[in-house]
């Protein structure tokens, strides 16, 4: 019955009318047609939340907060039609919620914890040493930075997006992201030079 | 204009964030400034590599762990509460527990049934009361047999109850207050109630 459903749902998403109908049937009590809404938004979510935060335990307890908040405001969300913007802001609350909490113990260096196809472990070394480096480089900006940066750069929301998100006007975060660009680009190239 | 000022618009010019304008003055100003051409060439280089990075995939462990704990909560939360009262006793009697405890609870119910309910009893005072000067007998009582031990129970009728009174005999002011045995005997024959009372008419 379980699978039926989600079988049904498939490809539903794609489509507003689609989404629409996915997220009443989870209003409704149907736990198959929120898991498709999961599976739908989870990327997003949860690298999100590992950019932001760079330890995957914690991007996966934000995840599962944003998640629940979702469940319980399925009727909200349906009504304003943008899930992805509903969920970006609650996934970057959370995350600030988690940093307030345990400023001093984020572990960026986790963040390397990917499936990685590189099968030459001197490739995979220094694969890992780059996303170790990146995930150091945003770690050095501020919070108000790495949020722009994350929503803009990495995720590829709009600036319009991206101040929609935050909260905060579009030149602000313009300047927030140009600044985090010169800084990951100065950390960045100190660290290979160095290097090499 | 110093190469610095272009940093931060050479940054939105790498990134697409500037309006068509300024982004015309940033390509005519990079045509003839190589160190804003390095400047920019190590931008894109950064931003290639923070999208290369965002683009690996994670393992999908973490996305089945993050559904399955999601799910478990929202069935958890959906389960009425009575519901998991319920089968937790049924369990509960099923594993041969229940019948033991539910024997103990009958028996502790009987005895708390069959428990005479006693008023509040002042221990007797040793010491000698401050006495008023005369004694006052109490009105309702009927006369009795000085000595305790002889003295019949006089049995009055109080609305479904026998009441004993045995009463000690009578004080003199020298005398350290005996206290008054009261025996009441209600219409359950099971049920008996006795009360001490430290001075005579209380």
């Amino acid at each position: 019955m379980r699978t039926l459903t989600l079988l049904a749902t498939v490809g539903l998403l794609d489509s507003p009318e689609g989404r629409s109908t996915v997220i009443q049937a989870a209003q409704a009590g149907d736990l198959a047609a929120f898991e498709q809404l999961m599976r739908q938004y989870e990327r997003m979510v949860l690298v999100t939340a590992l950019r932001l935060l760079g330890s995957v335990e914690d991007a996966q307890d934000v995840s599962q907060d944003v998640f629940l908040k979702l469940y319980r405001n399925l009727g909200k969300v349906d009504s304003s039609g943008a899930v992805s913007g509903w969920l970006y802001r609650v996934t970057v609350n959370a995350c600030h919620d988690v940093r307030r909490r345990r400023p001093a113990s984020v572990p960026m260096e986790e963040a390397g914890e990917v499936a990685s196809g590189a099968a030459d472990p001197q490739q995979q070394t220094a694969a890992e040493e780059r996303r170790r480096v990146l995930q150091l480089s945003l770690r050095l900006l501020s919070e108000k930075e790495r949020d722009a940066l994350v929503l803009r750069d990495m995720e590829g929301l709009s600036t319009e997006e991206v101040a929609r998100v935050l909260g905060s006007s579009e030149a602000t975060v313009r300047s927030q992201i140009s600044k985090a660009r010169v800084k990951v680009k100065g950390f960045v190239e100190r660290y290979f030079r160095r290097r090499v | 204009m110093n190469c610095r000022d272009w940093e931060e618009r050479l940054a939105l010019y790498q990134g697409g964030d500037l309006p068509r304008h300024e982004a015309v003055q940033v390509e005519r100003h990079l045509a003839d400034c190589l160190g804003c051409q390095l400047f920019h060439s190590g931008l894109k280089e950064a931003q290639e590599l923070l999208q290369e990075l965002h683009r690996e995939p994670l393992a999908p462990a973490h996305f089945a762990a993050v559904r399955a704990r999601v799910l478990s909560e929202l069935e958890r939360e959906r389960r009425p509460a009575g519901q998991t009262i319920t089968s937790g006793l049924l369990a509960f009697w099923r594993s041969g527990w229940g019948l033991g405890f539910a024997e103990v609870a009958a028996a502790l119910l009987v005895m708390l049934v069959a428990r005479p309910v006693l008023p509040p009893v002042r221990q007797p005072s040793k010491q000698v009361p401050a006495v008023s000067g005369k004694a006052v007998a109490p009105a309702v009582l009927p006369p009795v047999s000085p000595n305790p031990n002889e003295a019949s129970p006089v049995r009055a009728g109080t609305q479904g109850a026998h009441v004993t009174r045995r009463i000690r005999p009578r004080q003199t002011h020298a005398q350290s207050p005996e206290p008054v045995l009261i025996k009441m005997v209600p219409d359950n024959p099971d049920v008996v109630i006795y009360w001490i009372a430290d001075t005579r008419g209380d």
